[in-house]
């Protein structure tokens, strides 16, 4: 070792000592995230939060939960500083929420919301009406894909939820597609962008199923903080989220989740949504 | 078959057969206690994995989680026997007996009513109790060797909030045949490498004397009777004993059946040469009536020639006729009563130079008279003359044949040698043993025979390993004063 890389290397330490230092005088960035993502993948939760640690010079945490009202109650509680959750209850909540990114998939803050079946040749399910009498598998209470959507459109084809032989809720997106895959339902409501990255990465759920119904597009899962209870680093980790495209590194990682990068987002991006769940909740109370 | 075989086959091959038939038999009962343990065990397994089931469930029944329970059935599934083949499934049922969700949601479809189709199926419908009255866990078995477990799963203040299920095929239960039996196949080869050889050594120890008993038999009439009963097992085996036995009974009656039959044939032939001998006695009494007639006319006419010629002629004739007939009956009729000379065997010789001649056979003798005679001279030349007739005739043209007396203290000896074919002491008996009753082949042989029985001789080919044939003809030299005692 000459002194030239003694040096370096010593400097490379010792900012890595003073990082440490500084993380450890900044409480840790924690963002929760609910079943909008493939959230289950430990690895790449790691790389990710090195990542944006890195980028803010103060540690990042992931919480997971899987319902959206778990993560929800922890974004109230000043348990996290910021969320990943569904534009269903970013709507129901919209005065309390703010908007911190929006992921861009394929190219748009946009997805879809699926209705799926099992691939099979004989399948009786071709579209919502065909639920009758059928089991119906949702993802969560506040998920837009994943039960608004699906009342929606029940409501619009004259389904009625007992009309239904049985419904009941996966807890993910993920499970939804299982559920359909293993046939313990009959049809799933699901998010899109989900089912897509299923069948990108080959899983099963997506492979034994097939999109029988695809909704109109609607503003993808945002990434919000609590209104008034910014986290010092807020502004800084939303930098970090818009520039990630522009970075290998950041590519790397959207890649991995199948977005192509982060925009700010605006809140008219969920209007539909907001006049889809005024509607179904004025029919259901 | 196996019957068919030797004894010393039969005896490896039949353990063998038994061992096979054993290993078969226990190969059975085991596949069968087998099976019927693996499937209790197999039954206490389900048992526990419905107990785990209903604990685990209970609390997803209450806020009907309709995915923890399937994901809660796929784990707990995992421990059901002939899971991996899909002979087995599980499911919790919710209070009515419809299907919250199944380890195989393509055989148990959610939402299916599963307590009312088994009530409904014929198979079960005798044991299956009503599903609102399943209060403690219950078994059913289907003619089809299926086998149903349900097990209610109650609140802590007994309300049925619903059940487990778990449905098996009666493939689960079948048992591994080949698993079964390879242990008791592998012990059943293992037996059959040892007791093969083994067997096959038994056998062969077994059956040695049974072989020796045959072997015995077969050579009864060829060989020493003696020899054979003491070639007879006689120890160990006790039926063999009395085979053995058996075979020595029959010997000995045979022993004894050979000896009246050579008595009656002597008898017979004795009777034969009466008839012989009176026959030529009375071809003797004839002329002899003519001799005295003839004396009587000589007496009376003897002065004139012609008539003396004539009765001298007749006399002669007479007398040869009756010269002839005596000849004939020389074996048996005793014509002198002095002991043999030495000059005895150069008269013998004499009378067979004219027969030896004819075939151009060389005859030449020898005498050795360490001892005195003192045996009859008439029956000794009888003897000698047919067997050197006997010899002469055996050597054939051109042969030879060597003659020599001999005398110790204790017998007289008179041997014969030919260069004709040997004959053996069995070829000698052949030849001078009657058939059928008919009269013996070789009469002068026979005589000699009688002779030598009748003067307490012996009469015996001496078997060597020389080409020729030597015969041996002796009697007894009994002193001076016995001599007269055999007339």
């Amino acid at each position: 070792m000459n002194r030239q890389t003694f040096l370096r290397r010593s400097l490379a330490g010792l900012a890595a000592s003073m990082a440490g230092c500084a993380w450890g005088n900044t409480r840790a960035l924690r963002i929760g995230l609910t079943p909008v993502i493939l959230a289950d993948q430990a690895a790449f939760l790691g790389r990710w939060s090195d990542y944006l640690a890195r980028q803010l010079g103060s540690p990042v945490t992931f919480i997971a939960r899987e319902s959206y009202q778990g993560v929800l109650s922890l974004l109230f509680s000043g348990q996290l500083d910021a969320a990943w959750i569904c534009g269903y209850p970013y709507t129901r909540y919209q005065q309390q929420l703010q908007l911190l990114a929006v992921p861009l998939f394929q190219g748009r803050p946009l997805y879809q919301a699926y209705l799926i079946r099992p691939k099979q040749p004989q399948s009786v399910i071709h579209g919502w009406g065909d639920l009758k009498g059928r089991v119906l598998a949702y993802s969560d209470p506040l998920s837009n894909s994943g039960w608004l959507v699906a009342q929606s459109q029940l409501h619009a084809m004259g389904v009625k939820p007992r009309d239904l032989q049985k419904s009941f809720f996966a807890h993910s997106h993920r499970n939804v597609a299982e559920a359909v895959a293993a046939r313990l339902a009959h049809a799933g409501a699901i998010d899109g962008y989900v089912w897509e990255t299923m069948r990108q990465q080959h899983l099963a759920g997506a492979d034994h199923t097939e999109v029988v119904w695809r909704s109109e597009a609607y503003g993808f899962p945002p990434i919000v903080v609590r209104q008034g209870a910014r986290h010092p680093k807020t502004q800084q980790l939303q930098n970090i989220l818009l520039d990630m495209a522009s970075q290998s590194e950041g590519q790397t990682l959207l890649k991995a989740l199948n977005l192509a990068g982060f925009q700010p987002g605006e809140p008219q991006l969920y209007a539909s949504i907001a006049r889809m769940a005024a509607q179904t909740e004025a029919r259901l109370a | 078959m196996l019957l068919k075989l030797p004894y010393k086959l039969q005896v490896p091959l039949g353990l063998v057969l038994g061992v096979v038939i054993t290993a078969v038999l226990v190969t059975v009962v085991a596949a069968r206690i087998s099976a019927r343990t693996a499937k209790l065990q197999t039954l206490t397994t389900v048992q526990s994995v419905v107990v785990l089931l209903g604990i685990q469930a209970r609390p997803l029944l209450t806020v009907d989680d309709t995915w923890r329970i399937f994901t809660l059935l796929r784990s707990t599934a995992a421990l059901l026997p002939g899971i991996e083949k899909n002979f087995s499934r599980a499911a919790v049922l919710d209070p009515d007996g419809y299907v919250v969700a199944a380890s195989d949601p393509t055989r148990l479809e959610t939402g299916s009513l599963l307590l009312q189709a088994h009530r409904e199926a014929p198979a079960v419908s005798a044991t299956a109790e009503p599903a609102l009255t399943v209060k403690r866990r219950i078994t059913l078995e289907s003619p089809n060797q299926s086998v149903t477990l349900i097990d209610p799963i109650s609140s802590e203040d007994g309300q049925v909030l619903g059940y487990s299920y778990v449905q098996m095929d009666g493939a689960v239960f079948a048992p591994d045949w080949a698993a079964v039996a390879m242990p008791a196949a592998l012990g059943g080869l293992l037996a059959v490498l040892f007791l093969v050889p083994a067997g096959w050594l038994a056998g062969i120890q077994m059956a040695r004397p049974v072989a020796r008993v045959a072997q015995c038999i077969a050579q009864i009439g060829y060989t020493g009777n003696a020899r054979l009963v003491a070639e007879l097992p006689s120890d160990g085996d006790p039926e063999l004993s009395r085979i053995g036995n058996a075979v020595r009974q029959l010997i000995s009656e045979m022993d004894v059946r050979k000896q009246a039959q050579k008595r009656a044939m002597s008898a017979e032939r004795m009777a034969a040469v009466g008839r012989i001998t009176a026959a030529v006695a009375h071809e003797i009494n004839n002329p002899l009536g003519g001799l005295l007639t003839t004396l009587q006319t000589l007496r009376l006419h003897g002065a004139s020639e012609p008539t003396r010629l004539q009765s001298i002629d007749l006399i002669e004739r007479g007398l040869q006729q009756i010269r002839t007939t005596v000849a004939a009956l020389l074996p048996q009729a005793r014509i002198e009563d002095r002991p043999l000379a030495l000059n005895d065997l150069d008269d013998i010789i004499a009378l067979v130079q004219p027969t030896a001649a004819q075939s151009g056979v060389v005859v030449t003798s020898d005498a050795d008279a360490s001892a005195a005679f003192h045996v009859p001279s008439a029956p000794m030349r009888q003897a000698m003359l047919n067997l050197l007739l006997n010899a002469i005739k055996a050597a054939g043209d051109n042969g030879w044949v060597m003659a020599q007396l001999d005398s110790t203290p204790t017998a007289v000896h008179f041997t014969v040698k030919n260069s004709g074919n040997r004959m053996s002491s069995v070829d000698l008996e052949r030849s001078i043993t009657a058939e059928s009753g008919d009269d013996p082949h070789g009469f002068g042989l026979w005589v000699c025979r009688e002779i030598a029985s009748q003067f307490e001789g012996r009469f015996d080919v001496l078997d060597t390993s020389a080409a020729y044939t030597h015969l041996v003809f002796w009697l007894p030299n009994r002193g001076k004063d016995a001599f007269t005692s055999v007339d």
